[in-house]
């Protein structure tokens, strides 16, 4: 910066340099999802096969939409008109209602018509080798059996369309479609279960907050038909809904926290009205700053990036403290402050940046936003003290030196005097945090992001219960040339399935829309069952029915369609079936999983794909802590490097002995870092990875801020004070009810602490204050 | 399959269920059971006899022109076809037999909620006992079963059951009650 640059000048270069940033980030924001609470948009896209990750976003958003009504209560009728009001008052509030009724209705149309087609495999077998006499046993025992004395669907004389009806996969299996719901009864109790669908994103603030809205108008328009109805509601726009609620609430709070405590420090402190004017902007400034940048770049800002961005409350006030310690309590005159501090701010903010920069190589979206976001927040906070610091701190102060400012001094001085305790001490410290590193373990598992109210789970967990629904391990995939041989393949999975695990039900297309192979083989069955009328008519009449039933029963035969009925008319009659279909270019992909048991073995699973050609079981949620896992070792490499290159500056900078003696203590911060998470059992996590990324920059800060400054009085000060307020902002973090935010917390709470406490160690020993 | 099963064994269980204050251990009868299908004018006619009680469960067997056997205990059920085979249903498998089994079991027990759940029941007085009426409230039954009608001659003993279906079709089972059988 020119140091003739009028004020004016000056303010107006912030401002339009700030203003265009705003102004980009404005253009290129998406109004729908300013702030995104989809935690798994944070993660990296899937690697290797794109049908898994198409799958795998089809399998997520197959439910992420869903929103569950369930009314209950004793009297039927009023129930059921409680679940009819509950039903339109969700409608009215933007609810989608569930077409799963109608689908059904026109689905029955299509099997009606094609009924010789539905044959499983076993089915085809019997009456392919029993012919006439099979098919007479099977309309007589329709006939006797209580189970057949109405015949629903008109000419189903043998019953084979409802077993193949009655097969079908059942969404909720204590439940019957019951026209618009579905409807159980159970324990002397009416379930009605009113399925409704989000129209916009369940994570953008706007799409979850009217999922919530509407289940409350729905909730409350169920009572007023019925006041003797329960009415409860689940689904991942609600969740959606409390986690953002959740996180803005705590972000609000700690920011305020953080705020007033350092507010008050620096009132101790400095005694003026003028740190505070100017360090409430530059926080401002760095966090429009950093949350611009990171709309600028991916269009909104994710939830946890923003509860981050409270901590760097802390961060952007590091380089104004540094400016205040040396103009009120400094020895230069307020125009020579800037010089002064001048090699102590860019080198903490070359290596500052230098460190987040690092971060945005990791390929994780989070930590790419992370990286963003404190990388424009440090250079914002560093260009507004260069900018406006100068030119608005002009005056002599008048402020007397007071206990506040002296005893940072006093400790560095102390702990610079050559002392058996400065050997001792932090060989002591090792020692009892070496224990903790052997207890340390690590966690990559997702659900730590989120922090979901127990009474909203328990209640998912209620609805879950009595609709009978077990959420799937997984999803198999099964890939092939093209629909009818992917159809193949899948017939062959489930057949393993239901042989070796019986107890499991399968849940595919192929369930829908039996394969061209499996329908022909239906169909040559019936053939040979109607090849000679006469010994149709023989063994109805062997058994008592009339022959008339066998003439008829032939006509109906031969009336209908003797041609497979296609996807085109599955997918006409139900859109919901095409989300089992991945296109994958050439090639296609069918997902499909199993349900009904609660200890289904993942690897069993993948044991049953291991025998189809080109069938997969994928597990979404180890694939995920796999993939936090090797994220968290790639950035585990990437703070190593990312040392290196600091040690490489600081070597430049001051030389390799005092480069060495500066890099020991962030080193010894780490390592009791890591010993105190051991011994607290906290896990070791991508965010503690983040969290020790913090601590050794923060460490390498004080260092570079003492070894510029000495042991003097601003420098010792600008330390204890940046270590306070980082104390106050990414400590505070230790009480959030996000366990990856709270661990966050531990972490530097204790690595920040143990850098303040270890930053003498970086000046050589005996050195005397100038 | 469970609206059938349901619909079968609740109309058998009508009289008990209605007469609530005192509910009988058990029935035991013979029957001629009429089956009428649409656009098909020959009537099916069977005959057979069926049982229940609270420890043998419910036995449904039908004797000519074939044979043919249900019987059900608690959640377990079997099946002896016509063409001799025999197979039981496995309870996982076939869930609408909880709920014939809960039916049965609070309809045996004098339980009239779970009836009253699904249809409305008129009975009438009649010279010879009591006319009952049952019409399916809206729901699954009702999109197949019109209207049921029960005459019984006294609380718990079924004389005739019709049923009229949506479809046209038609069932009427007249009954003739047998001796008590002794527990085995």
């Amino acid at each position: 910066m020119k140091p003739g640059l009028s004020p004016a000048a000056r303010w107006t270069l912030w401002l339009v340099s700030l203003g265009v940033l705003c102004a980009a980030a404005a253009v290129r924001l998406d109004p729908q999802r300013v702030i995104d609470t989809d935690i798994l948009a944070m993660l990296p896209p899937e690697q290797g096969s794109t049908a898994v990750a198409s799958a795998t976003e089809q399998s997520r958003d197959a439910f992420v939409d869903e929103v569950l009504i369930l009314v209950s209560g004793e009297d039927g009728p009023a129930t059921r008109a409680a679940a009819q009001a509950a039903s339109i008052a969700a409608a009215n509030h933007g609810l989608k209602p569930d077409a799963t009724g109608e689908s059904l209705d026109r689905l029955l149309s299509v099997y009606q018509a094609h009924r010789y087609t539905l044959l499983d495999g076993s089915q085809a077998q019997r009456l392919a080798t029993g012919g006439p006499a099979a098919l007479t046993n099977d309309i007589a025992t329709n006939l006797a059996s209580p189970a057949g004395m109405v015949d629903v669907f008109g000419s189903d004389p043998g019953g084979h369309l409802a077993a193949f009806l009655g097969s079908l996969p059942r969404p909720y299996p204590g439940f019957l479609p019951d026209g618009p719901f579905f409807s159980a009864l159970k324990d002397g109790k009416r379930y009605f279960l009113v399925r409704t669908e989000l129209q916009g994103s369940a994570f953008a603030e706007q799409g979850s907050r009217q999922a919530a809205e509407a289940v409350q108008a729905a909730k409350a328009a169920a009572q007023v038909a019925c006041p003797a109805c329960e009415v409860s509601y689940t689904g991942a726009p609600l969740f959606a809904d409390a986690a953002r609620r959740s996180a803005q609430s705590e972000s609000a709070w700690l920011s305020v926290a953080s705020t007033l405590l350092i507010m008050l420090l620096i009132a101790w402190v400095f005694r003026s009205f003028a740190p505070h004017v100017l360090a409430g902007l530059q926080l401002l400034a760095s966090v429009l700053a950093a949350s611009a940048a990171v709309i600028l770049c991916f269009g909104s800002i994710e939830i946890i990036t923003l509860v981050f961005g409270t901590t760097l409350l802390g961060i952007a006030i590091d380089y104004a403290f540094l400016y205040f310690s040396e103009y009120w309590f400094g020895e230069a005159a307020p125009e020579k402050v800037m010089g002064a501090v001048r090699p102590g701010l860019y080198m903490g903010m070359l290596t500052g940046v230098a460190a987040f920069a690092f971060l945005l190589l990791a390929g994780f979206p989070a930590l790419t936003q992370f990286a963003v976001f404190s990388v424009a927040g440090l250079l914002e906070a560093g260009l507004l003290v260069v900018l406006l610091f100068p030119v608005s701190l002009t005056r002599t102060p008048q402020v007397p030196v007071n206990a506040a400012v002296l005893w940072p001094q006093r400790f560095i001085q102390a702990a610079c005097r050559a002392h058996w305790r400065r050997a001792v001490l932090p060989i002591v410290a090792l020692l009892l945090a070496a224990p903790g590193w052997l207890m340390l373990h690590t966690s990559d598992d997702v659900r730590s992001l989120q922090n979901l109210p127990p009474a909203m789970l328990a209640t998912d967990e209620h609805i879950r219960m009595t609709l009978g629904q077990v959420p799937p391990p997984g999803f198999f995939l099964e890939e092939a040339p093209d629909l009818q041989q992917a159809l193949q393949h899948e017939e062959a999975l489930f057949a393993g399935v239901s042989a070796g695990a019986p107890q499991l039900s399968n849940l595919g297309l192929s369930r829908f829309l039996p394969s061209e192979s499996s329908q022909q083989r239906s169909l040559a069955a019936w053939q040979k069952v109607f090849a000679d009328p006469r010994a149709l008519r023989t063994s109805f009449v062997h058994l008592g029915l009339p022959a008339k039933l066998a003439d008829r029963t032939l006509a109906e035969w031969q009336q209908a369609p003797h041609a497979p009925f296609t996807s085109e008319q599955v997918f006409t009659a139900a859109p919901d079936l095409k989300r089992f279909v991945i296109a994958d270019g050439s090639r296609l992909a069918l997902l499909s999983t199993v349900t009904g048991g609660t200890d289904i073995d993942p690897d069993t699973l993948s044991a049953y794909a291991a025998r189809v050609p080109g069938a997969v079981f994928v597990d979404p949620l180890a694939r995920v802590a796999a993939t936090f896992q090797r994220l968290r070792v790639r950035s585990t490499w990437l703070v190593i490097l990312g040392y290196l290159l600091i040690s490489a500056l600081l070597v430049w900078r001051y030389g390799r002995r005092e480069a060495l003696r500066m890099l020991f203590p962030p080193l010894l911060a780490m390592g009791l870092t890591l010993g105190a998470l051991g011994w607290l059992g906290e896990p070791v996590n991508i965010f503690v990875v983040v969290a020790l990324i913090l601590i050794l920059g923060l460490g390498r800060d004080y260092a570079v801020f003492l070894r510029e400054g000495g042991a003097r009085r601003s420098p010792a000060l600008a330390v204890s004070l940046s270590a306070l307020t980082m104390l106050f902002s990414f400590g505070l973090l230790a009480l959030s009810g996000i366990p990856a935010l709270h661990v966050f917390g531990v972490a530097t709470l204790v690595g920040i602490l143990a850098s303040y406490l270890s930053a003498p160690l970086s000046l050589p020993p005996a050195q005397e204050p100038a | 399959m469970s609206l059938r099963v349901l619909t079968s064994i609740v109309c058998l269980c009508i009289a008990t269920a209605v007469s609530a204050e005192a509910p009988p251990a058990g029935f035991a009868a013979s029957f001629v059971q009429t089956r009428t299908v649409p656009n098909f004018d020959t009537p099916i006619i069977s005959r057979g006899n069926m049982r229940y009680d609270k420890m043998q469960g419910f036995h449904w067997e039908i004797t000519a022109p074939y044979h043919y056997l249900f019987e059900m205990n608690g959640k377990q059920a079997h099946e002896e076809l016509p063409d001799g085979t025999k197979r039981d249903l496995d309870p996982d498998q076939t869930p609408w037999l909880a709920a014939v089994e809960h039916i049965f079991i609070s309809a045996l027990s004098g339980d009239r909620a779970e009836l009253l759940a699904y249809f409305s029941v008129v009975s009438t007085p009649a010279a010879d006992g009591t006319h009952l009426t049952l019409t399916p409230k809206p729901g699954a039954i009702a999109s197949a079963i019109s209207r049921i009608e029960v005459e019984e001659s006294a609380p718990g003993q079924p004389r005739h059951l019709q049923i009229f279906e949506t479809s046209g079709g038609h069932m009427d089972i007249r009954f003739s009650p047998l001796a008590a059988k002794p527990p085995s």
